[in-house]
This record gives C-alpha cells, structure tokens and sequence, in this order.
C-alpha cells in the first residue's frame, strides 16, 4: 500500500513538471510582424538544382533561392536558407524553426491543406525513369501496368502513380527512387521532369537510365504558416516581378524560363 | 572508376565536414552522458523511494522509445506546442537539439551500466570499509569506484561502439552529418549529382573511427588489469 502511494505521488509530480512547461502567450501577432521583428525570412529548402542549390563560392543559389532573397529584400529582411528534411517541412514550419517553403513544391491537396500557399509560379511534370534499354518498350501510360515503380513517399509521383492504381513502392527520397531502378529492386521509378532532366543520363551515375511517359502536370508554389499573411504579401510580389520582367530574368539564367506561368 | 577519381577529392570535402560533425557529437555526447549517467545511476539505487522510482520511469521513458522519435520531439516540440521555438533555425540549434537527446538517451543506458558494476563489488568489501572507520564517500572512492570502472569497461565499449554510428539518426532533424553529406551527392551538390558512391564511402570513415576506438579501449581494459 505504503508504495502504492509512493509510485503515485511519483507520477503525480512527474506529470505536474510536464504542465508546467504548458502556459504560453499566445500573441495577436500576425506572421508578418513576427518576422519582420525577428528581421529574418527563414527559408526552409532541400538541395533542389536548378531551383535551390550551392553556388561555386557555397551560397545558396538557384531560381527559387534568387526569388526568396528578392522576395525578402523587399519585406526590408534579411533572407536565410536552412536545408532541411522534406518529409518534415510542416512540422518545421508549424515549430517555427522554418519560416516557409520555398524549393519547387508541387501544390497537392496535402499541401495545400496543410501550408497557407502562394499561387503557383512554375508548372512541371512527374515523368517515368526506366532503363535505357527498355526505353521502347514503355512510350505510353498504358504499357506501364506490368511495371514495379518506386517513388518518393508523399510525393506528386506517388500520388499519380496511386491514381493509376500501378504497383508502387514509397521510398524516402526521389534519389532513392532512381537508386532503386539503377540497383534493379524496382523496374521503374517516377520523379520531377526538372530533376529528371539534371540527374538521369550521361554524365551521372545513371547514365543508362532514361526518362519517357510524362503521369502528370503539377505547379509549384510556396508554402507558409496556415493562417499566415504571407502568402498574401508573396502573391503580390509575384504578381508586380511578372509584370516587370524581374522575374522572367532570374528564370532564364537558370534555364527554368519556359516553365513560368503567367501572372 | 575515371570519373571517381575525378570526384574523389569534391566528395573527401564534403565528407569530412560532414564527419566533424558527427564526431562533435560523439563526444559531446560522451562529456555529457558520463557524468550524468553515474546521477542517475545514484538516483535509481536511491534508499529515497520517490526518488528512485521517478528515476527508473524517467529510463524506462528514455530506454522504451526510439531515439528517433526523442530528436524530434526534443528538437520540434518547444516550437510546435510550447510556442517558443528555443533552439532556433540555424545549424547550432540543430546541433544543441541533437547533443540534448543524445546525452539524455546514453546518459540512461550508462546508468545502467554503472549500476551494475557499482553492484558487483561485493557488499563485504564495503562492510569491511566502515570496520576501518572510512566514510560513505571514502568507501565509494577508493574502493567501489576504480573495481567499478574495470568492470564496466567491455559493455561500454559496446555503447561508444554504437554511439559512433547511432548519430547518422540525426539526420532526421536535417543535421549535416557525414551521411547527410554522402547522401547529398545523390541529389545533387557541389556539381556531382546522381552519384550513389559517396553514401557507401561513408562507411570506410566510420570503419577507421571505430577501428581506432576499438584498439584504444582494448588498452584502456589492459592498463586496469590490476584490479582483476
């Protein structure tokens, strides 16, 4: 009995430590404010090229990373970029360690459910990877139902691939995807046309795989805070660089130009 | 084999930043995880009841759930309930998130370890200890603690072992250590893309680490032979 009570009390001030840390202000700021009074735009990114990636002197460079650092300039912050892993993009937005995501995301409705989105800026494919040797074999979407395809978890390719109702094997990135085709535990993966173009062929260690079926167009936008003013604010700035022509020069010196959607 | 060559040295690079930061972490982790384990050991052997069984649901918590799991929570949590992201958004933050979890986790399997060789010296020994006038912390110094020590020393080879290569998890908090590094270049970083190797490659830095950890614990384990 005498440690039966002992454990309780135990458990009890366990439990009281836990609530404390539990009151916090919750502010009427808007997401606006916060970051114009942190001074800095928090931009979460992968390793994308040619939207997000590292320039020769180690800056981040790229269309999207260029378009952020303008995006922010114009907020009167400063900009900074902070790789991190994409399957936890929501949860470091939602934590606040993120301010947004900024790196050639496909608008899915699980995005857009769960981020406050920009409209999309950029369109682009989910394209089929197979084997140069099988390239002839595969050149329509129906040819395709024979196949083991891998994919990256929660991605647009995933999803297609769903759709379609093909056998699909979620792996953790989109490299992970092609590494499966090249390695032969899958017989084809589906991946981001922009990617696509940048990593399969000659010159990479894929040199013998090849992309041919397009599963579906998508559009990229950038994803904020839920609720958050942003992407209102972003919008705009899209909207008037457009207008301008700013925006169709950053895209071409990153090759990107023919994917712009109007404004 | 041409083209490797011509990556090799791009890649050696990334990797040993990558490395550095791994190896910062092991041995944060161990500063830190040492002494704490051996309170906590002394809190669960504790005559104080409460105290001896909060300590052993605090392990039980530590021990029970994936390190994995414990990273995110300690690194996301503060933002994502509390409200305040405390450790911020940059690389140190990232870095201080994953020493926490890191020494909290090892400190647990420490203490355990500890524990066990406090046991092992026979309880005579002690008694033989206050027979000779010595105080508690006398008895603990001189004689419980260096027969501690020697015993100790295989299992927790065994944990620095692990620890080594259990820090690559994370990753999962988006710290660039060395597979984070090798995994780059799968993607796409310093103009290599597509290349699978330098994940493998990874592999032949934590082999030599653990080889030179191996033979210098080996040593450490001869040099307290005298205790036998």
């Amino acid at each position: 009995m005498k440690k039966l009570t002992v454990f309780l009390l135990t458990l009890a001030i366990a439990l009281s430590l836990t609530a404390c840390g539990g009151t916090s202000g919750s502010t009427n700021q808007t997401d606006m404010e916060y970051v114009k009074e942190k001074g800095t735009l928090v931009v979460g990114i992968t390793n994308f090229a040619p939207m997000d990636y590292k320039g020769t002197s180690g800056e981040w460079i790229g269309f999207d990373a260029d378009m952020a650092g303008a995006f922010a300039k114009s907020l009167g912050v400063e900009v900074k970029f902070v790789e991190i892993d994409w399957d936890n993009k929501v949860l470091e937005l939602d934590g606040k360690t993120i301010d947004c995501v900024w790196n050639g995301m496909t608008l899915t409705p699980e995005v857009t459910n769960s981020m406050e989105c920009s409209n999309a800026y950029c369109n682009n494919a989910q394209v089929v990877i197979v084997p140069s040797n099988m390239f002839d074999k595969y050149q329509t979407v129906d040819d395709l139902t024979d196949l083991a395809f891998a994919a990256e978890a929660g991605s647009a390719g995933e999803a297609a691939l769903n759709e379609l109702e093909l056998n699909v094997t979620p792996v953790k990135t989109q490299s992970d995807a092609l590494m499966e085709v090249a390695a032969g535990t899958s017989d084809a993966a589906v991946i981001d046309s922009l990617m696509a173009a940048a990593m399969v062929g000659k010159g990479t260690s894929y040199s013998d795989l090849t992309y041919t079926v397009a599963l579906k167009n998508e559009e990229y936008g950038v994803g904020f805070r839920k609720g958050s003013d942003l992407a209102d604010a972003l919008n705009d700035f899209i909207a008037a660089s457009y207008a301008d022509g700013s925006m169709l020069k950053c895209a071409e010196s990153y090759g990107v130009q023919a994917t712009l959607i109007e404004q | 084999m041409k083209q490797i060559l011509e990556q090799l040295p791009i890649v050696i690079g990334a990797l040993n930043v990558g490395f550095i930061q791994t190896l910062k972490l092991f041995f944060i982790t161990l500063i830190g995880a040492f002494p704490l384990g051996l309170i906590v050991a002394f809190g669960a052997m504790s005559h104080f009841k409460p105290l001896s069984y909060f300590t052993r649901i605090i392990v039980w918590i530590v021990r029970g759930t994936p390190l994995m799991l414990q990273l995110l929570i300690i690194y996301y949590f503060p933002g994502l309930v509390l409200n305040t992201p405390i450790w911020g958004s940059g690389e140190s933050g990232r870095f201080a998130a994953a020493s926490i979890s890191f020494i909290f986790n090892y400190a647990c399997y420490f203490s355990e370890i500890y524990r066990g060789g406090i046991q092992s010296v026979p309880v005579g020994q002690q008694e033989a200890g206050l027979v000779l006038g010595m105080t508690r912390s006398q008895i603990f110094f001189k004689i419980t603690l260096l027969q501690m020590l020697k015993r100790i020393v295989p299992p927790m080879s065994n944990e620095i072992i692990t620890l080594v290569k259990d820090t690559s998890l994370s990753r999962i908090i988006a710290l660039q250590e060395i597979i984070w590094a090798g995994q780059a270049f799968m993607k796409g970083s310093q103009g290599i893309s597509g290349a699978i190797w330098p994940l493998f490659f990874t592999g032949v830095y934590y082999l030599i680490f653990n080889g030179i950890l191996t033979i210098l614990l080996g040593r450490l384990e001869k040099k307290l032979d005298y205790f036998r």
